[in-house]
């Protein structure tokens, strides 16, 4: 059933979510560009008739559409990387991979308007939203060092799930909003894991080491 | 760093991995922290003399680290060895980056950025965390002292947590902000992971307290 495509925006970080799970598990999909900025392509007919959320990213999977980064990720890898483990079947697992998936969904989306505050020039009030984001990347960063004391460098379970890639971007771009990496020392060391996942991609503003 | 005087703590030791590097501050001053591949531990200014980018944002090869936007390479003393777009060329000894002296004691990185002090005795520790609190670093170490630590020197306090000894750092990164680097001595540790996790739950309370009371 793969007759997939992908509603994407390159410098939207929640399509990067989806491009990275994707490269990952390796999985082929169609790739269609969304002017999102400053077109707003994605807010007006005909895309918006298509997806009336007008969420980005959009899959279309067969007669299947899903908006939103979070139900795409669990999608791809319930339905094309079972075997993969990125969504865990076990109890824990699984109860721990949608805890922070959803972390990433609501508390996170506060870094997301920072972001596009700073680089669309979105309304807000910056600093406000740096602070808030700060707060939220200090409770990911505590969860990661006492994760450490037990040996294991991944949000959920004890290996790379969803979770890692939902709230990956987050913090590997805080930099786009002026917040720096300094504070957030296992996050600095989980993210250097994300990196080396084989499959791995960059987006913009996350640097390839040359 | 103009007042400032003797060693100053930076990070913990396990907290920078071999071929990693990280930003900090030191009294609002810009520094990377970096390991090379051997293991050695660098402090320096954290700026690319040619363009004035972050070191931190970086890249470490080998016992080299590079720069984010050009690549030009530095060796552990802070010389340009290579400019990738001029590879031909013999690097001037002028392109250098400032370096500090570094040491590691009890699990920490030190590094001097003023007139010589005192470093403390080096012991075995288990790292604990790196935990930033919104206060400045005078506060801290009254309250610490309130506390019943004991300060060791340089900026080090020993605590005793029920029957572990937990030794506490403190980073003046600015005015308003200091961070604590966490370690517990090894020989009272109750064990490597309940040990750790209750002087991390310590430091959890004492920042929401500390940040609270501002």
């Amino acid at each position: 059933m793969s007759d997939l495509t992908l509603y994407n925006y390159d410098l939207d970080e929640h399509c990067y979510k989806v491009r990275l799970l994707l490269s990952i598990l390796g999985i082929e999909a169609e790739t269609i560009s969304v002017d999102a900025f400053p077109g707003k392509e994605h807010l007006r007919p005909p895309l918006l008739e298509l997806n009336p959320s007008g969420r980005l990213p959009f899959l279309k999977d067969g007669g299947l559409a899903l908006f939103g980064a979070e139900a795409i990720l669990a999608h791809l890898a319930r339905n094309y990387g079972t075997q993969s483990g990125y969504l865990p079947v076990d109890g824990i697992g699984f109860a721990e991979s949608m805890n922070w998936l959803m972390f990433s969904a609501h508390d996170l989306d506060v870094t997301s308007r920072a972001r596009r505050q700073a680089i669309f020039d979105e309304p807000g009030d910056l600093a406000a939203l740096r602070r808030e984001s700060k707060m939220k990347l200090r409770i990911m960063d505590d969860h990661m060092t006492m994760r450490e004391f037990d040996d294991v460098h991944f949000f959920a379970g004890l290996r790379p799930t969803i979770a890692d890639i939902a709230l990956f971007p987050a913090f590997a771009l805080s930099r786009d909003y002026g917040l720096d990496h300094d504070e957030f020392p296992a996050l600095r060391r989980w993210a250097r894991r994300v990196r080396r996942l084989p499959g791995f991609i960059n987006m913009p503003g996350i640097p390839h080491y040359h | 760093m103009t007042e400032a005087a003797g060693w100053y703590p930076v990070g913990l030791s396990a907290g920078i991995e071999a071929g990693t590097s990280a930003g900090t501050r030191v009294e609002g001053v810009e520094l990377v922290v970096w390991r090379d591949s051997s293991g050695g531990i660098h402090v320096w200014e954290d700026r690319c003399p040619h363009r004035g980018m972050k070191m931190s944002f970086g890249f470490v090869r080998g016992d080299h680290i590079a720069c984010l936007y050009h690549g030009w390479q530095y060796d552990a003393a802070g010389q340009c060895r290579l400019i990738p777009a001029r590879p031909d060329l013999n690097v001037p000894d002028a392109i250098r980056i400032g370096t500090y002296p570094v040491e590691e004691r009890c699990g920490i990185v030190w590094a001097a950025l003023g007139t010589a002090g005192v470093l403390p005795e080096d012991r075995e520790t288990l790292p604990v965390r790196s935990l930033y609190i919104e206060r400045d670093a005078g506060a801290i170490a009254v309250d610490l002292t309130a506390q019943h630590a004991e300060a060791l020197g340089d900026r080090l306090y020993r605590l005793a947590m029920d029957e572990q000894i937990v030794l506490v750092a403190l980073q003046p990164v600015d005015k308003a902000t200091t961070a604590q680097h966490i370690v517990v001595d090894a020989i009272t540790a109750r064990d490597a992971g309940g040990g750790r996790k209750a002087a991390f739950a310590w430091a959890q309370r004492y920042r929401m307290n500390a940040e609270a009371a501002r």
